[in-house]
């Protein structure tokens, strides 16, 4: 075990000494993409614990962006608390939503989730459109920057440490849950929620659980957005940003945590320097995520792990056409 | 608000509702038909939809086609699309072991191409509708105005479905079709090829996408963002029960006259979230849809 996590820890090394430079060697706007790019990182992270570990398939991540975000931003408006309290606000609420949606959606076929939290995903963005008397609608709403005990954080470079703080925090908690036995549980769900069951395991409880983690990290990674942007408009809190958010996941490998952190960089770096194309990205991120499902369907870093005990009864579920 | 107004809105709401849900109908029977046999829920219907009207669209306008002509060709490139990607893409998909997620993946994946190609070409820049070949003029039912497009919509639309009904019911591929959605592995052993009654079923698909699209673009205008008609399409397909092809007619129906009454009644602001509203509803009442009958536990 011990060798198998050497070459993580080596990039994890890598990454850290390229963050700590960064600040002293770049220019605003870079610091404003690598900040992105954690935020990105904890969005993906939060889509692996409800795709990855519990195998649910859940398409409202940008709904809970775009609450986290609302949420942190109006309180910071507002009351300006430390922006702790703002972002903790904005995960809780979000996680808070995600488990009515959750306690609905999954009393019935595993499917019912991706479609509701599909549904419930376009409704937000209306939502977001249109109340306006909160979210100031189609205009866009400029929010007050964060504050932590009297220092207001107004540039790129000043959220810097506390963005890479937070993404550093999230990434610990998914490593710590999917090692735990809760992980495991998640997993034993994943690969067949009817063995789980009988080993006692309360599968609909873990999906949810599930549910409600992913939603409070896309909450959270809200909060991130609002350290060091003022301006957040409806338009950009789509569908598609969930689809970017399922792209990096599903290339860095269904399952795998360093996936989903290589993923979130790779792909957060794409779409900005595509900003200005949108249907090139379109057919990128299509074509990559048909291509990958055909060729590769578990990712670039998808565990080596052999799952032959699940190959027969994948065959016989899917009538045995390979 | 009259009593005369609410009643008027009353008739108005159900009669345009039944129309526009007739459509909704036929886009949720090729979702539930699609999930039936091959156990993905096709998010790429709406876009499925939206490429139907390109294509009709892109055959009236730049190859300047007679209508007689776009129809069956309509028709048979969508038919003959979705075949394509089942075969090419989603067997793959099956056969690299592809279980649930990694099949809705694909379909996302698909809905994705789709959009970013009409985008690219250029032809999403204008808005256009297809010239209509019915008269708007209004026909009056009760107190209602509809115009003769809406009926022939509501017409053809029944007429496609009882098609439909009787291709399950009486002819062979339907009854294969049906076997499969039963149980693919008892289908497979009675001799039914299962790779081909897919194909055949993503077939029927594009084939119903075509019809609805050629039914709702001279009412609506075709825009990359008319995709958006599929989550009334799902929403009917869950009120339904997801596994009903009649439920998935009922459930059409239904949700077409909701948003028409949200529409009349609350604003036409708030017909985007009817659909929302529609889902979350049977979730709550009736999770099970209303003709979805038990979920069964799938085998380990």
């Amino acid at each position: 075990m011990k060798k198998r996590f050497s070459p993580d820890q080596l990039a994890l090394l890598v990454l850290l000494t390229v963050l700590c430079v960064l600040p002293f060697t770049v220019t605003g706007y870079v610091l404003y993409v690598v900040n992105l790019l954690m935020v990105f990182v904890v969005l993906a992270l939060g889509m692996h614990v409800v795709i990855g570990e519990a195998g649910q398939f859940a398409l409202s991540h940008t709904a809970f962006y775009g609450i986290g975000i609302y949420t942190a931003g109006l309180i910071n408006t507002s009351w300006h608390p430390p922006f702790v309290v703002s972002i903790l606000a904005g995960g809780l609420l979000s996680a808070v939503l995600g488990y009515v949606i959750g306690f609905l959606a999954l009393r019935m076929r595993d499917i019912y989730l991706a479609l509701a939290t599909f549904a419930f995903g376009e409704a937000m963005q209306w939502v977001f459109l249109n109340w306006e008397s909160a979210t100031n609608g189609s205009n866009g709403m400029r929010m007050q920057p964060a504050q932590l005990f009297g220092l207001t954080l107004t540039n790129d470079l000043q959220a810097y440490p506390f963005v890479v703080a937070i993404a550093a925090l999230m990434l610990w908690v998914t490593v710590w849950l999917s090692r735990s036995q809760f992980g495991s549980a998640l997993r034993a769900v994943r690969e067949s929620d009817v063995a789980a069951m009988a080993m006692g395991i309360n599968a609909r409880a873990m999906k949810q659980a599930a549910f409600v983690i992913s939603a409070a990290f896309a909450g959270i990674a809200g909060g991130m957005y609002t350290l060091f942007i003022s301006f957040i408009h409806p338009e950009s809190l789509g569908f598609q940003t969930t689809i970017l958010i399922l792209t990096m996941v599903v290339v860095g490998g269904i399952g795998s945590v360093r996936g989903a952190v290589a993923g979130a960089i790779a792909f957060g770096i794409i779409s900005e320097l595509l900003r200005q194309a949108l249907s090139i990205q379109e057919i990128l991120y299509g074509a990559i995520l048909l291509g990958f499902m055909m060729f590769k369907p578990r990712g670039l870093f998808a565990g080596s792990k052999k799952r032959a005990a699940k190959a027969p009864a994948a065959h016989a579920q899917q009538g045995g056409t390979a | 608000m009259s009593l005369d107004e609410i009643w008027l809105f009353l008739q108005q709401g159900l009669l345009s509702g039944l129309v526009t849900g007739s459509v909704y109908a036929l886009l949720a029977i090729a979702i539930v038909a699609v999930f039936k046999t091959t156990d993905v829920p096709n998010f790429a219907q709406g876009e499925m939809l939206m490429m139907a009207g390109y294509v009709a669209l892109s055959l009236l306008l730049l190859a300047h086609l007679p209508y007689v002509a776009v129809i069956p060709l309509t028709v048979a490139v969508m038919a003959a699309g979705g075949a394509l990607f089942q075969r090419v893409v989603m067997e793959r998909v099956t056969g690299s072991r592809g279980v649930g997620v990694q099949l809705v993946i694909a379909t996302l994946g698909l809905a994705y191409v789709l959009k970013g190609l009409v985008r690219q070409t250029g032809l999403g820049d204008t808005p256009r509708s297809l010239p209509s070949l019915f008269s708007s003029d209004t026909v009056m039912i009760g107190d209602a105005a509809l115009t003769q497009l809406d009926i022939a919509i509501f017409a053809v639309a029944v007429v496609v479905m009882v098609l439909i009904y009787l291709m399950f019911t009486y002819t062979r591929i339907g009854k294969a079709m049906r076997a499969v959605g039963m149980n693919p592995r008892a289908a497979q052993i009675v001799g039914v090829r299962l790779s081909r009654i897919r194909m055949m079923v993503w077939a029927l698909a594009g084939l119903i996408s075509a019809i609805a699209a050629l039914l709702i673009t001279p009412k609506v205008l075709v825009t990359p963002d008319i995709a958006h008609i599929a989550i009334l399409a799902y929403a009917a397909a869950i009120v339904g029960g997801f596994t009903s092809l009649p439920g998935a007619v009922v459930g059409g129906l239904l949700i077409g006259v909701v948003e028409n009454m949200v529409g009349l009644f609350i604003s036409t602001n708030a017909i985007v979230v009817a659909p929302f509203l529609a889902i979350l509803v049977t979730l709550i009442v009736r999770p099970q849809g209303l003709l979805g009958g038990k979920v069964q536990v799938k085998k380990v």
